[in-house]
Parts: C-alpha cells; sequence; structure tokens
C-alpha cells in the first residue's frame, strides 16, 4: 500500500511538470471557461418579443386599427410594415424581413358588429422559440380584444354591467416564476454553463492522455516501470483535477460577481459536487481515451460527446419530452445529473435533501467510468 | 502544382482507408447523432408535471384543473394542500408547474373577483418558458368561457360563446404543426457537418508535427497550400457521405419535407463543408499538440452552437457577439438550410449567405496557409 502510494505520488510529480511545462495548453484551459462564459451570457436572449411584423390591413378602419394597436401595445409585436395582402405578407416572411404577419380582411368593422370578424395570424415557422411566444401571446391578445369588444358592445346594448364585473374576466390568473422572477436568460444559464464547461474541460484534457501515450510509443516505456494502471490513470488524472478546480471557481467567481446571478444555495455543497462531478467527467475522459486506437478516434468520439451533451442532458433542451431511449443515452453522460444538483444549488438553493439521488448516481457513475476505464487499459495491453 | 496536389490526395486516401476503424466511426457518428438530437430536442414542451393545491374542491376549480390538463400541456402529478407544499414539490423536482386555488372558488368565481396563483419553475429554460406562454393561454380561454356561461345566465346575450366577435386563427407556414423534428432536421444536419468536417481535418497537420513527419513532407517540393488542399479532399469526400445518410435519415425516417431544390442545396452545402474543413486546418496548423486541438475544436463546437442562431435567435443579439458568431461557417449556412429545406427558397433570397460563405471559405484557407508557413520558421 506504502509503496503504492509512492508510486503514485512519484507519478503524480512527473505529470505536474508536464503539464505546467506546456505552458501554452495551461493557459488556453484557464482562460477557456471565461472567454465561454462571457460569449454565453451575452449571446442567450429568450425573451422574444418586438417581432417584425407585416401588416396587410385591408379594412383601415378603426376597428382594425384598434387591433392592430392591441398587438402593438403588448410589445410581442412591432406592427410597422403595412403591405397590401396575404400573398405580400407571406413573401415578407419568405425574405426573412418579417418573423410574423397580419391579414385583416376588408369590411372587418361592419363584421366585428355582426359578430364574424376574423384575422389572420402568421409565423415563420422556421424558428421554433419565436414561434411558439408568438402563438401564445397572438392568441391571448386576440381573445382579450375579442372579450372587451363584446363587453362595451354589451355596455351598448344596456345590459347591466354591474352583474358582469364591469367587463373584468371572473378569474384573474397571476403567474409567478420561481427562483428567476424575470426570467432572465443568465439566471437559466449560468448552472448549465458551469457544468458544460467543467465536463467540456475535464474530458477534453483526459481523453488525449493515454491514446497520445500510446501513439507516441511512450506508454511502453511507462509499462516496464513497475507502477500498476489503475495507479497510472490516477496520478494522470490529478494535475487535470487541479486545473479544473481553478476553472470551477473561475466560472462561479465570473457568474457571481461579473454578472450578478445570485447563488441560493450552500457554496460548499456545491464545491464538493462538483469535485465529484470533475472526477466522473475525468472517468469518462479516460476511458474514451483507453477505448480509442488513435488520437484522431478520441476527437472523434469527445466531439460527437460534446455535442450530445449540449443536446440531450437538459442543459437547453428540456428531457421532459425526450423519448426513454434518447433519455437513457443522456442518462450515460454525468452533465444530466450534475445539470440538476447545480440548478438546484445555484438557482433554487436546495440542499441534499432534494438532490440526494443525482448525487448518489455520480458518486456510482464515478466508480464505474473509472474501473472500466482501468479494465480496457489492461485488456488493451494484452 | 496540380500533380503534386494530386499526389498529395492520393497519400492521404490511402491513410484515410487503411484506417478502417476510424473512418467507420467518422461514418457512424452523424447517423447516431441526428437520430438521437431528432428525437430528442423538441422546444415545445408538454405534459409538464403539475402540482395542485385546490383548497376550495368544488366545481368551479375542478373545471380550472380541467382546463390546464385537457391543453395536454399539464399533467397533474400530485395534490397538495398548500402554496408552500407546491413550492416545495417545485423545489425537489416532482413538478415544474403548480396551481394554487384558494377558498371559496365557486362563490369567488360568481362575484367576478377569482384569484388563482400559477407558479413556474424557473430554473429550466424552455420549461418555463412554455409553462408560462401555455398557462397565460389557457387562464385566458378559460376565464373567457367562464364570463360567457355567465352572461348566458343573466340572459341577456343567448349563446355567450358564440358571440365572441372577434376570431383569430392562427397559421404557421412552413410546420403547420410544429412539428419539433421540421425544426430540428435543417439545423442539426448544418450542425452535424460542421462537427464533423472541422474534427476531420483538425488532427491533420498537427499529428504530423507531433509525429514528426512533417519534416519529412517539407522536404518535398510540396507548397504548403497544395498540402492543406490535399489534406481536405478526402475528408471533403466522408463529409459530403455524411450529409446524404443525414439527408436521406431526415427525409425518410423523419419525414421531414424539402420544399427547395436539392442540388442547389447540395452545392451550397459542399462550399460550407469546404469551409468548415478550412476551419479545422487553421485549428490544426495553429496549435502546438493534439490536447490543445482538441480544447479548441469543443470551444468551436460549443461556441458556435450558441453563437451562430441554432438555438437562438441572431436577431436579438448585440452587434458584437453576432459579429463574434460570423466567425463560424455555421452561422452562414443555418439559414440556406431553413431556406431550402423548410421553406423551400432559391438562390434569390441566399445570394448573400452565399457570398459570406465563398468569403470565409477562402480567407480561412489563405490563413491556414499563412499560418502554416509562420509556424516553419
Amino acid at each position: 500500500m506504502q509503496k503504492s502510494l509512492r508510486r503514485t505520488f512519484a507519478f503524480i510529480r512527473k505529470e505536474m511538470i508536464q503539464s505546467l511545462r506546456d505552458w501554452r495548453t495551461l493557459l488556453m484551459i484557464l482562460a477557456m471557461p471565461v472567454i465561454m462564459m462571457f460569449f454565453f451570457a451575452y449571446a442567450v436572449n429568450l425573451l422574444v418579443d418586438h417581432m417584425p411584423t407585416a401588416v396587410a390591413d385591408m379594412s383601415r378602419d378603426d376597428e382594425s386599427r384598434a387591433f392592430i394597436e392591441a398587438l402593438e401595445i403588448s410589445g410581442y409585436f412591432d406592427a410597422k410594415m403595412y403591405v397590401e395582402s396575404e400573398e405580400d405578407v407571406i413573401r415578407m416572411i419568405d425574405e426573412e424581413r418579417a418573423k410574423a404577419g397580419v391579414v385583416i380582411p376588408p369590411d372587418f368593422a361592419a363584421r366585428v358588429e355582426r359578430g364574424d370578424a376574423q384575422v389572420l395570424i402568421v409565423f415563420d415557422g422556421s424558428e421554433s422559440l419565436a414561434v411558439q411566444t408568438g402563438y401564445s401571446a397572438a392568441s391571448a391578445i386576440a381573445q382579450t380584444h375579442s372579450v372587451e369588444l363584446l363587453m362595451s358592445k354589451a355596455g351598448q346594448m344596456g345590459a347591466a354591467l354591474g352583474a358582469l364585473g364591469g367587463g373584468a374576466l371572473p378569474i384573474d390568473t397571476s403567474i409567478r416564476v420561481l427562483y428567476n422572477p424575470d426570467m432572465d436568460g443568465l439566471v437559466f444559464m449560468v448552472p448549465g454553463i458551469a457544468a458544460i464547461l467543467l465536463q467540456l474541460l475535464t474530458i477534453g484534457q483526459v481523453s488525449m492522455v493515454v491514446v497520445r501515450e500510446r501513439e507516441l510509443g511512450t506508454l511502453e516505456q511507462l509499462l516496464i516501470t513497475p507502477v500498476r494502471p489503475l495507479e497510472l490513470i490516477i496520478s494522470k488524472v490529478m494535475p487535470n483535477i487541479i486545473i479544473t478546480i481553478a476553472d470551477t471557481v473561475l466560472i462561479v467567481l465570473i457568474g457571481v460577481v461579473w454578472f450578478d446571478v445570485p447563488f441560493r444555495g450552500s457554496i460548499w455543497l456545491f464545491a464538493w459536487l462538483s469535485l465529484l462531478f470533475i472526477v466522473s467527467g475525468l472517468g469518462l475522459g479516460l476511458l474514451v481515451s483507453t477505448v480509442s486506437q488513435t488520437q484522431k478516434q478520441a476527437q472523434q468520439i469527445t466531439a460527437v460527446l460534446m455535442v450530445l451533451t449540449t443536446m440531450l442532458t437538459g442543459l437547453f433542451y428540456p428531457r421532459l419530452t425526450m423519448p426513454p431511449v434518447v433519455r437513457a443515452v443522456g442518462d450515460l453522460i454525468p452533465v444530466t445529473y450534475f445539470i440538476r444538483i447545480a440548478r438546484g444549488i445555484i438557482t433554487k438553493g436546495v440542499g441534499l435533501s432534494f438532490l440526494w439521488r443525482d448525487v448518489v448516481i455520480l458518486v456510482i457513475y464515478a466508480i464505474v467510468v473509472i474501473v472500466l476505464a482501468s479494465l480496457t487499459f489492461r485488456r488493451r495491453l494484452d | 502544382m496540380l500533380q503534386r496536389i494530386w499526389t498529395v490526395i492520393q497519400k492521404e486516401f490511402v491513410q484515410t482507408f487503411r484506417d478502417r476503424r476510424t473512418l467507420l466511426l467518422q461514418l457512424s457518428m452523424p447517423v447516431i447523432q441526428l437520430l438521437l438530437m431528432g428525437y430528442g430536442m423538441d422546444t415545445n414542451v408538454n405534459h409538464i408535471p403539475l402540482v395542485v393545491a385546490d383548497q376550495s374542491r368544488d366545481s368551479a376549480s375542478q373545471a380550472y384543473v380541467n382546463a390546464l390538463e385537457a391543453s395536454g400541456y399539464f399533467d397533474v402529478v400530485a395534490y397538495v394542500s398548500d402554496e408552500t407544499e407546491v413550492v416545495q414539490t417545485i423545489d425537489g423536482g416532482g413538478a415544474q408547474a403548480g396551481v394554487v386555488i384558494p377558498h371559496n372558488f365557486v362563490t369567488q368565481v360568481e362575484r367576478n373577483d377569482a384569484q388563482v396563483l400559477v407558479l413556474v419553475d424557473g430554473s429550466n429554460l424552455l420549461v418555463s418558458q412554455s409553462a408560462y406562454n401555455m398557462a397565460t393561454i389557457i387562464a385566458e380561454a378559460h376565464a373567457t368561457e367562464v364570463l360567457m356561461e355567465n352572461v348566458a345566465r343573466t340572459g341577456l346575450l343567448d349563446d355567450g360563446r358564440s358571440l365572441l366577435p372577434l376570431e383569430a386563427l392562427v397559421r404557421i407556414l412552413y410546420n403547420p404543426n410544429l412539428e419539433a423534428i421540421w425544426f430540428v432536421v435543417p439545423g442539426v444536419c448544418a450542425m452535424i457537418l460542421q462537427t464533423q468536417s472541422v474534427a476531420l481535418t483538425a488532427a491533420a497537420v498537427v499529428r504530423e508535427r507531433e509525429v514528426g513527419t512533417i519534416e519529412q513532407i517539407l522536404v518535398t517540393p510540396i507548397r504548403p497550400l497544395e498540402l492543406m488542399l490535399g489534406k481536405i479532399a478526402p475528408n471533403v469526400l466522408i463529409a459530403m457521405a455524411n450529409l446524404l445518410t443525414i439527408l436521406v435519415l431526415g427525409i425518410w425516417v423523419f419525414g421531414v419535407p424539402f420544399q427547395g431544390n436539392f442540388w442547389l442545396f447540395l452545392w451550397l452545402a459542399f462550399m460550407y463543408v469546404f469551409s468548415g474543413l478550412g476551419l479545422g486546418i487553421l485549428i490544426s496548423t495553429i496549435s502546438q499538440n493534439q490536447k490543445q486541438v482538441e480544447q479548441m475544436i469543443m470551444m468551436v463546437m460549443l461556441l458556435a452552437v450558441i453563437l451562430s442562431g441554432f438555438m437562438f435567435p441572431r436577431d436579438k443579439m448585440s452587434v458584437f457577439i453576432r459579429l463574434a458568431g460570423n466567425l463560424f461557417p455555421l452561422t452562414y449556412f443555418i439559414p440556406i438550410a431553413r431556406g431550402i429545406i423548410s421553406k423551400g427558397i432559391g438562390i434569390e433570397f441566399l445570394w448573400e449567405q452565399l457570398i459570406a460563405m465563398c468569403i470565409y471559405g477562402i480567407v480561412i484557407m489563405l490563413a491556414a496557409t499563412r499560418a502554416f508557413r509562420r509556424g516553419l520558421e
């Protein structure tokens, strides 16, 4: 045991010297999260408002103007581009000059009077985020407007408006968004960015490690030393753990200090669980490295892994709607668990009592992946 | 010069085809990605788990909860007794939305001053957005319906509902049923091609340098640009094979309609692949070892996803961020892919993107060549 520790320690020293010597790579690894944070933070804007809207108002009367005004006042639509017909509206959307369009038929006022007016609202369906918000906004606005019209009509008819609450709707629903009342994109993103950057750093650093020694032929040299596979792997991973911890601190500091993202939970709990996550990410990277035969293969696998991570772990796309098979693939990536942990601690401010399940899975994951990596490594040698 | 390029191409081809496992990996990865993403990416979130605190348990409150559930956007997963417990359930991740209905709901509705509180989990962006949007619509529609019933009961206007003077029809162009997969395929197509093309070549130069064979190449009469072009050639083929598999999968397996001109798309995709390969070569040239290459590829990939308009609309980004997005070929190709596949528009709407992509491809190849030359000195 003591011998093993000594050997491991000697190797850790060798690896440390090696990574410190390659200071350009080191600098890159330390600077990357900072750059990424800023890009992410400033690029992600989910509030879909002021959609450029083309209007074909074929009535040009008081009622049609009132409807367009209702759309404008909502803040979701900028109805400034006037065109002649439905075809024009569609052409504007084809040309990307408008994201939405409104078509109001002739004789609008008369039809409203008769109670059978129709308007057509058209959306650019090639971008999903904008469509959904626009759709719900337009439906809600049209309905409200319609009720208002009816109520004013009822008023004209001399109805006892008092019985109807003066035109107010009988149920008033207020919607509160927990943890992030203004739906601020940054609050959504920071925990996710932290998780994905950590994974990117760990896998990126380690996936090359073993396969590189193999390709360069230095693996043989290592193998004639008395070092055992697990010891070798632990020492290979050590400097990367330290670098990634430094990155974690940087990421959280930038998020909290620069971007003012509230950190609601316990920072120590987060630190410990991040360490756990880093270990499992490194394990996965090692596995990629031992499975690959060449660095090119390792690169290909990590690139795909990265893409899948952004798509399947719940970082952007909710896992809720994924079919079970796809969700199961996402389960193979440690970010899936850590995103829930990061959101739980940073955004929601909850503790272990809510998160223990993900923590347990992450522990098992880390052990399994590291054992697998050293098993493949050993088999590869025979 | 052509002869020299041809020689390099031959050498690269032999090298590529000899490494069967890597080749197989390169050909199969896009398929796996498309299958997973095609089924996995859905921004239209429904069946959001909902926790209900119904303190009235009367007909009006039940109607309200029913309206939420009947929409298909919310699934009631638990009943609790008050707001605190609703928040707790959302805290623990047991639900992502909650509704609190106060006591005496039915009388309040009759008095026209009923209040309902809907709580939405604000830690997950698309879920929050969908839940918020849908709750707004459903609540509004339900309230209107109740109002109409009340109106009908006063006897002033006989059938309330049909009396609403205005009806809005909403039509969604290009994707009338809001099928998630239709949104996904053009974007994923563009993204997989970039991943493939950048990752394919990124190892090219740095590997020769690391293994030491670059010296051998340099004593031959080959010039840097010729070397670059030769190195790209087999990868162009692989990337085009990838493109075809993705398209075939998208069209036949996922049933995505291809609205535009297929040949136009193929040509533009070819140029796109070329610029992606150029970016890969540039990364390979300026890196000193494959570890650096690896870090850079991942950074490029992640930034491209965020900045290119693949996920987030570019017209909302600030000028500086938008400029940064122009560094990735994906940014130029996303409008092309969406335009041709989903919208069915032609070159007359896309020429700006096309020219930008051409310039990008040329600039990046020249930059790679220069960086290569400088790296030698």
